[in-house]
């Protein structure tokens, strides 16, 4: 049950919106709710080392079972409350292949987002290289330019896969984070035709971050991708 | 039917043999089975073009459907499959939640393998450190420590979700036979040692063992004191 279950968060974090609009999606609201803090290093802090060794979030028990990994827990939760809310994955064999595929390349996109966003956080000083950031900022182009060309017919109802569904979960958190940070309505139409599609959805609407980022001089960082 | 299923792969990939290795499980073999030279860039060709845009293998079909990314391919062809072969997704509330949890610490796992196995490939010369090459090889340390834990809590034996042989295996398993490959000690990290030595008897696993590997199984040391 959702009382059951304890969800360690912090805002603006995409991994951590992934669990938090499944949770909506299945009506298991009223799971316990901790929101921590990235700029306080709360993510590093006993409480989520406790749950995960790796210090990260989000960090997610249900009962005495763990799983920390943000796809991981929404398959999970998906597979355990299938009878209940939203059916997230779709029956049909050609849905359902398309469904896993775009979850996973969700995951590449975040990491392509991530290398550019973070590297100043990833790569110490003396190894950064300005070749390297180019070539991150275009691996970026080429990333977002093939979600362009799937989201080519996207319309209400038919989004990454057909009906919502876990794939819209574990991406739309990717691409509402890459416009906080400057993406181009112009330059990726479909993308934020997309975000804007969904924005009202209640699992999304009543979830959207409260606050995005501390850093004030990123804001604009993906601005000209 | 596995007829219908065409998997175009590479030898040593780890993500490849992931989806070998599901379809061994699930007793589709007699799929199409369409090994391409990594040497001679033969995943950058038209073939793999036609039906991964991304230019990677594997590049998975069945019949029109198209699934690439190994993980998807390995859901889809256990929920498509599910009465067939072996259980790839248990029952268990708790080995489910576990399954769940390293397949997708297996990301991680992979992604600081290959920073270190694959640098000069990912790093253009002008751009490579050794600072960097360090930094890389002692966040393997740490992930390696943190499976070793895993495995050791788990006891001799064990899957990793369980008893059962599950996807996490199917998944993580090529990851630790290529550690392995590359050098990896069994005296620094006895339990993952154990579990190598245990699932590459399996069938499905020795089925699906990189042939370059067979021809030449001396391997590397890249990785011998991470």
């Amino acid at each position: 049950m959702a009382k059951d279950m304890t969800l360690l968060w912090g805002s603006g974090s995409p991994p951590c919106w992934r669990v938090i609009i499944v949770l909506e999606e299945k009506n298991l609201q009223g799971y316990n709710s901790k929101l921590l803090s990235f700029e306080k290093m709360e993510h590093k802090s006993q409480q989520v080392l406790d749950i995960n060794p790796r210090g990260q979030l989000p960090s997610f028990k249900d009962g005495d079972k763990i799983i920390n990994e943000s796809i991981g827990a929404c398959l999970y939760l998906e597979n355990q409350y299938k009878s209940q809310g939203t059916k997230l994955i779709p029956d049909s064999p050609a849905e359902q292949a398309l469904m896993y595929q775009r979850m996973m390349e969700g995951n590449t996109l975040m990491q392509k987002i991530a290398t550019v966003l973070y590297y100043h956080m990833l790569v110490p000083e003396g190894e950064r290289h300005d070749s390297a950031v180019k070539r991150n900022r275009e691996n970026l182009t080429t990333e977002l330019q093939l979600w362009e060309k799937y989201l080519e017919n996207v319309a209400a109802g038919s989004y990454l896969a057909g009906a919502f569904s876990l794939a819209d979960v574990v991406v739309y958190p990717n691409f509402a984070y890459a416009f906080q940070y400057g993406l181009s309505a112009e330059r990726y139409p479909k993308i934020a035709k997309y975000l804007n599609l969904l924005k009202d959805r209640p699992s999304i609407k009543t979830t959207w971050p409260q606050k995005w980022f501390q850093h004030e001089q990123r804001a604009e960082m993906l601005k000209g991708i | 039917m596995a007829r219908n299923m065409t998997l175009l792969w590479g030898s040593g990939s780890p993500p490849c043999w992931r989806v070998m290795i599901a379809l061994e499980e699930k007793k589709l073999q007699g799929y199409n089975s369409r090994l391409l030279s990594f040497d001679k860039e033969e995943h950058k060709s038209t073939e793999v073009f036609n039906i991964n845009p991304r230019g990677q293998v594997p590049s998975f079909k069945h019949g029109d459907i198209i699934v690439n990314e190994s993980y998807a391919a390995c859901f889809y062809l256990e929920s498509q499959f599910k009465s067939q072969g072996t259980k790839l997704i248990p029952d268990s509330k708790e080995e489910q939640a576990l399954m769940y949890q390293r397949m997708f610490e297996g990301l991680a796992f992979y992604d600081k393998l290959t920073a270190v196995i694959f640098y000069e490939y990912f790093v253009p010369e002008g751009e490579r450190l050794d600072s960097a090459l360090k930094r890389h090889k002692d966040a393997l340390t740490m992930e390696l420590k943190l499976w070793e834990g895993y495995l050791f809590n788990m006891g001799s034996g064990s899957n990793l979700a369980g008893k059962s042989f599950t996807l996490a295996d199917v998944v993580v398993f090529p990851t630790i036979g290529t550690l392995f490959r590359f050098g990896l000690s069994e005296k620094r990290y006895p339990k993952l040692g154990e579990y190598y030595a245990l699932l590459r008897e399996r069938p499905s696993i020795k089925a699906s063992w990189p042939p370059h590997w067979l021809e030449n199984t001396k391997g590397l040391d890249t990785l011998k004191d991470v």
